[in-house]
C-alpha cells in the first residue's frame, strides 16, 4: 500500500531553500569542475630510472614495460578528449621511451610509438628529436629495428627534407651485416638517396659493386637495379652533356 | 599413523573447500579475463602476449591473497575453537597436525590452479599454461606455509596476514630496496648508518625467499627454458618450505595448550 504524502509546499521553508541551494550549489561545481579538467592538458612527469621500474615490476618486468608504454601511448587522451601532440613535451617523451626501452629491451613497441606515432609532428625540432632516439637505439637490436630505421630515413627524406640525415641513415642500414636479415630494399635505399642527393656517380658504383659481388641472388632484384643503373648512367650522362653544352 | 594423518587432511581439506570458494575464483578469473580484453583493445602490438601476461598476474596476486586468507582463517578457527586440544587427547602426535595441515595448502592451492591453467593455456599454449600453473603454484604454496607459520605463532588473523605479505612483498621488492640503500649509501657518501641499514636488509635477504622463488611472468613475451626455470623455482621453493616446516614444528612443539 502506498503511502500518503505531504505536499512540498508544507515542508519547512529553510529545508525547501537549503535543497535548492544545494543542488545548484552542486551543479555549478560539477560545471566548473568539468570545465576545468577538459581545458586543462596535464603534462608528462619525469619518468623514474628503469632500475626502479624494474624493481617496482617484482619480477613482471616485460609486463611492466608494455603497461607503461600503453600508458604513454594514452597520455595525449585525457578526460575524455584528445590532445594534440603540440602539447606533449618531447624531451621527456623521448625520456620515458628511453627507459622503458631500457627496461624491456626485447620490446620494439617504444621505437614502434616513435616512427609511427609521435613521428606525427610538424615541428622539425621534434622530429629531430624522434629520429635522434631511432638512430641511437637501432643500434641496440638491428635485427629487432630495422623497420623502424628505415621508416625513419623515409620521414627524414619526406616529412623532414633533410637528405643529409637521410642518407645517414639509410648508410647505417646499408652497413649492417648479412647476419642482419632484411629485405634487399632496406639496403637500397641508400643508393635511391645518393641519386636524390645527385650523387650519380656513388649511386652507380654501389649498384656495381652490389651486381659484380654476387650479394644479390635474387633475379626481380638484380633486374631492379640493373634498370636503377641504366636510368642513374643516363641521368649522368644527359647532366654531363648538358654541363658541356653550358661551356 | 599415516592413515590418521591423511584422515586429518581430509577433516581440515573439507573445512576449506566450498562451493563459495570455487564461485569466487571463477569471478577472480572472468574479471582477469575482462581487464586483460581491456587492454588488448589499447595496445597496438603484442596485444596478445600483453592481455595473458596480465591475465596471469592478476590470477597469480589474487589467489596467492585468498590462499593466504583461507590458511590464517582455517587456523584461527582452530584456536577458536579449541580444536588443538580437542586433537591432542586422541593419539596423534603434533607433526601430523603439521603434516596434514601441509597437505591441506598444496591440495587447496592445486585446485586453485586448475582455473589458472585452463585460462592460460587458452590464451597462450599448453606449455606455457602448465609451466605457469606450475609455478605459481611453487609460489602460492609457499606463501601459504608463511601464513601457516605465522597464524601458528602470532594465532590472530590480522597480525599473521599482514606478517605474511610483508614477508612476501619484501621478498619481491628486494631487488629495489637494495637499490635504495645502495644509492642511500652512495649519497651519504658511505655513512656508517646507511652502511649498516645495506648490511642488515643483506643479512635479511638470507632469511627471505630469494625472487628465483617466484613464477616469471618473462615466459609470456620472451622464450624462456621452461623446465630449467621450474626446476630452479622448484629447488628454491623446496628448501625455503622444509625451513618454514621446520620452524612451524618447532613453534608448535613449544605451545602450551590447557588439556
Amino acid at each position: 500500500m502506498r503511502r500518503s504524502e505531504r505536499p512540498l509546499l508544507q515542508l519547512p521553508g529553510p529545508l525547501l531553500w537549503g535543497f535548492l541551494v544545494l543542488l545548484a550549489g552542486q551543479i555549478l561545481f560539477h560545471q566548473f569542475r568539468q570545465a576545468s579538467t577538459a581545458a586543462h592538458y596535464q603534462a608528462l612527469t619525469k619518468p623514474l630510472n628503469a632500475s626502479v621500474y624494474r624493481g617496482i615490476a617484482m619480477g613482471s618486468e616485460h609486463l611492466m614495460s608494455y603497461l607503461l608504454v600503453v600508458r604513454l601511448q594514452l597520455h595525449d587522451n585525457q578526460a575524455g578528449r584528445h590532445f594534440s601532440y603540440a602539447g606533449i613535451d618531447y624531451q621527456l617523451l623521448i625520456d620515458w621511451l628511453e627507459q622503458i626501452t631500457e627496461l624491456n629491451p626485447a620490446s620494439e613497441y617504444p621505437m614502434m610509438l616513435a616512427s609511427r606515432v609521435y613521428s606525427q609532428t610538424r615541428d622539425h625540432g621534434r622530429l629531430r628529436l624522434i629520429l635522434g632516439f631511432i638512430q641511437r637505439r637501432f643500434d641496440d637490436n638491428p635485427q629487432l629495428h630495422w623497420r623502424r630505421l628505415a621508416e625513419a630515413t623515409v620521414i627524414a627524406r619526406h616529412q623532414l627534407e633533410d637528405l643529409e640525415l637521410a642518407l645517414q641513415m639509410a648508410e647505417k642500414l646499408a652497413r649492417q651485416p648479412a647476419t642482419v636479415v632484411m629485405p634487399a630494399w632496406a639496403r637500397d635505399m641508400r643508393f635511391l638517396l645518393l641519386a636524390n642527393l645527385n650523387e650519380l656517380e656513388s649511386a652507380i658504383a654501389i649498384i656495381q659493386a652490389l651486381l659484380q659481388s654476387a650479394a644479390v641472388t635474387d633475379e626481380d632484384e638484380q633486374r631492379f637495379l640493373q634498370e636503377k643503373l641504366l636510368d642513374f648512367q643516363q641521368k649522368l650522362f644527359e647532366s654531363q652533356q648538358t654541363s658541356k653544352n653550358y661551356l | 599413523m599415516f592413515a590418521q594423518t591423511i584422515s586429518l587432511f581430509r577433516y581440515l581439506l573439507l573445512g576449506i573447500l566450498s562451493k563459495r570458494l570455487l564461485i569466487l575464483v571463477a569471478i577472480l578469473s572472468l574479471v582477469a579475463l575482462l581487464v586483460g580484453s581491456f587492454f588488448s583493445e589499447l595496445a597496438i602490438i603484442n596485444g596478445d602476449a600483453i592481455v595473458v601476461a596480465l591475465i596471469a598476474d592478476i590470477l597469480r596476486y589474487s589467489l596467492a591473497l585468498l590462499v593466504l586468507l583461507l590458511v590464517a582463517t582455517s587456523v584461527a578457527e582452530d584456536y577458536e575453537f579449541r580444536q588443538f586440544e580437542r586433537l591432542l587427547t586422541m593419539p596423534l602426535a603434533r607433526w601430523q597436525y603439521i603434516a596434514a595441515q601441509t597437505m591441506v595448502i598444496a591440495s587447496i592451492c592445486l585446485v586453485l590452479m586448475l582455473p589458472v591453467l585452463l585460462v592460460v593455456s587458452i590464451y597462450s599454449n599448453w606449455a606455457v599454461g602448465i609451466y605457469w600453473a606450475a609455478a605459481v603454484w611453487l609460489e602460492v604454496f609457499l606463501l601459504g606455509l608463511l601464513g601457516f607459520l605465522a597464524i601458528l605463532s602470532l594465532e590472530k588473523i590480522p597480525q599473521a596476514v599482514f606478517f605474511s605479505l610483508s614477508v612476501y612483498l619484501l621478498a619481491k621488492l628486494s631487488g629495489l630496496i637494495t637499490l635504495m640503500l645502495s644509492e642511500s649509501v652512495k649519497l651519504s657518501e658511505g655513512s656508517a648508518t646507511s652502511r649498516f641499514v645495506d648490511s642488515t636488509f643483506g643479512a635479511i635477504l638470507y632469511l627471505i625467499p630469494g625472487v628465483e622463488s617466484f613464477a616469471e611472468n618473462d615466459v609470456f613475451f620472451e622464450d624462456i627454458d621452461l623446465l630449467a626455470t621450474i626446476g630452479v623455482q622448484g629447488s628454491a621453493v623446496g628448501i625455503y618450505a622444509l625451513f618454514l616446516l621446520c620452524v612451524c614444528l618447532i613453534d608448535f612443539y613449544r605451545k602450551e595448550f590447557n588439556l
